[in-house]
């Protein structure tokens, strides 16, 4: 659906991306996660015919963007949402690249009603806030009715309350089968959402999988506590667990459960509590990033 | 193709600058249509000649035309709206071919709307005072033609600077400037190094000539077609590899 292939690109002195390849497979939700500078948005750009890379390719639905044939009618994009002439109207934007992709008029009137705009359609842009902004993007990118989504933070500026709509909005695209890559550095809008993540850092894949088969690979911390939590913080540590003290008689330890549970059972230490601590999207994000991210 | 050119035509119908275009060249038509005849004498404002000249006025569509030319291509950069353009419309030959065909409609409407506010200012002052109308005339009309296909010329070497220089406010005053200062002085120039013959063949002396208006120091009506022709390619040409070639980003 989208395949990039060892995708370098240089500005300049900034390599902002290095032999990248991912694969976006068909009908799945894709978060293309990174820091800021990660080089998503130039990744993006590349993949949409805008940027023209160094070395490797990028094809959409098996082709470079630019050979598609009509392709508002197979893929939308929401890049930035600033890209609009301010003193256009709403509905004009809109009806302008209708014209470009021989859409009909009707179909303006439709996207503007599927993202809540019908009402300020017929007011300068330059008067919009930033999430209508972002909105009137979205019915840019759905104008033809495309199986593909290409959103670069789509969520950026936007309000709690509006990235709950968009949350469920991106849901609703995705449950009528539409393939959706969305950017973000902001791991809380997408983690709800997406199937897979494509992790970048610095312009190179850092990983790329399930969100599933991402939390799995990081261990998250045993928690145990026991009314011997003292005499059992020594005896992890000579296990050459890192052991820290995390409340009352509950300790978090750097080992798996089931080292913990025979020192414990070793010992005759009492356990009140043995759990795993799951590593949340986020946690894997920054630890896998280096704790780069602007959160 | 057609699509784009509708879309092209929508994106300069729906910004409000488009009624400035349009409020400039009647009121200066008018006015300088007013003024050429107000100033002249009975006698000779029933001679073909003065009534040619007339229809220079009509040659501020070809101002307007290029500025038109050049704001339609830069004003894509300037606010962005150049990424979703090149998304609808991902062979970029094509986004500036349907602007230029654009840019030429437009010329060719502002070259109208001018022609018909000098042709009413004249006919009816003209009928007041009772001079003779060379309408019927083919020097007359071959002028109408003229000056319309100059028009168009100056529009297409505003999409050629347009899609060459793409920041707005550099392409728009370095081509003033260009025209009414940079040309004048290189002629000076060019003067002081006995190339006299040189000064007519920069890109807007020969879109002088072009608009058959005519004056000693210009090339003649066909060869100043040709020069001025000429210049738009090799600028529009160095345009679509620098469009083609840039980075969206």
């Amino acid at each position: 659906m989208i395949e990039v292939e060892g995708l370098s690109k240089r500005f300049g002195k900034t390599q902002a991306v290095r032999d990248l390849s991912f694969r976006v497979d068909p009908g799945t939700i894709t978060g293309f996660l990174g820091p800021n500078g990660a080089g998503k948005s130039t990744t993006l750009r590349a993949i949409l015919g805008l940027v023209h890379q160094d070395e490797g390719s990028a094809r959409v639905l098996g082709v470079p963007y630019r050979q598609l044939d009509r392709p508002l009618h197979r893929v939308g994009a929401v890049l930035e949402a600033s890209e609009v002439h301010p003193g256009r109207t709403g509905r004009n934007h809109l009806r302008v690249l209708a014209a470009a992709a021989s859409l009909p008029r009707s179909r303006v009137e439709d996207v503007l009603a599927l993202v809540e705009l019908s009402t300020a359609a017929k007011r300068r842009v330059k008067g919009y806030s930033l999430g209508m902004r972002q909105r009137l993007g979205l019915a840019s990118a759905l104008l033809g009715d495309p199986e593909v989504l290409v959103l670069d933070e789509p969520a950026n500026g936007l309000d709690p309350a509006g990235i709950r709509w968009l949350r469920d909005f991106l849901r609703t695209l995705a449950s009528e089968g539409r393939t959706i890559l969305v950017s973000s550095h902001v791991l809380a809008e997408v983690a709800q959402t997406v199937d897979r993540v494509v992790i970048i850092h610095r312009g190179t894949l850092i990983r790329q999988a399930t969100v599933p088969e991402v939390l799995a690979s990081v261990q998250g911390a045993t928690r145990v506590r026991s009314p011997e939590a003292g005499r059992l913080r020594e005896l992890l540590a000579a296990q050459g667990g890192a052991v820290t003290a995390v409340g009352d008689g509950t300790l978090a330890a750097d080992l798996p459960p089931e080292r913990v549970g025979e020192v414990a059972a070793a010992n005759g230490i009492v356990l009140h509590e043995l759990t795993v601590e799951r590593a949340t999207l986020e946690e894997v994000f920054l630890e896998l990033t280096g704790g780069e991210t602007t959160q | 193709m057609s699509a784009l050119l509708a879309s092209e035509l929508l994106k300069v119908r729906t910004t409000r600058g488009w009624y400035v275009y349009l409020l400039v060249i009647v009121l200066f038509g008018g006015l300088a249509a007013a003024a050429e005849i107000g100033s002249a004498e009975d006698a000779r404002r029933s001679t073909l000649e003065f009534q040619v000249g007339l229809v220079e006025a009509a040659s501020i569509a070809g101002l307007l035309g290029l500025i038109l030319g050049i704001t339609i291509v830069t004003t894509e950069f300037r606010h962005g709206t150049i990424t979703p353009t090149f998304l609808a419309a991902p062979v970029r030959e094509r986004v500036l071919a349907a602007k230029a065909g654009a840019a030429s409609l437009v010329a060719l409407l502002f070259f109208v709307l001018a022609l018909v506010v000098i042709a009413g200012v004249a006919v009816v002052w003209l009928a007041v005072v009772g001079a003779d109308l060379q309408a019927g005339s083919g020097e007359l009309w071959e002028r109408v033609g003229q000056t319309l296909l100059g028009a168009v010329l100056w529009a297409l070497m505003g999409i050629a600077v347009g899609s060459l220089v793409h920041a707005q406010v550099a392409a728009l005053v370095g081509t003033l400037i260009w025209i009414f200062i940079g040309e004048p002085l290189l002629g000076a120039l060019l003067g002081l190094l006995d190339l006299d013959g040189l000064v007519s063949y920069l890109p807007f002396q020969a879109l002088d000539a072009a608009d058959g208006a005519g004056a000693d120091s210009l090339l003649a009506y066909g060869p100043g077609l040709a020069v001025a022709a000429a210049w738009v390619v090799a600028i529009g040409a160095a345009g679509l590899v620098r469009t083609s070639r840039r980075d969206i980003s």
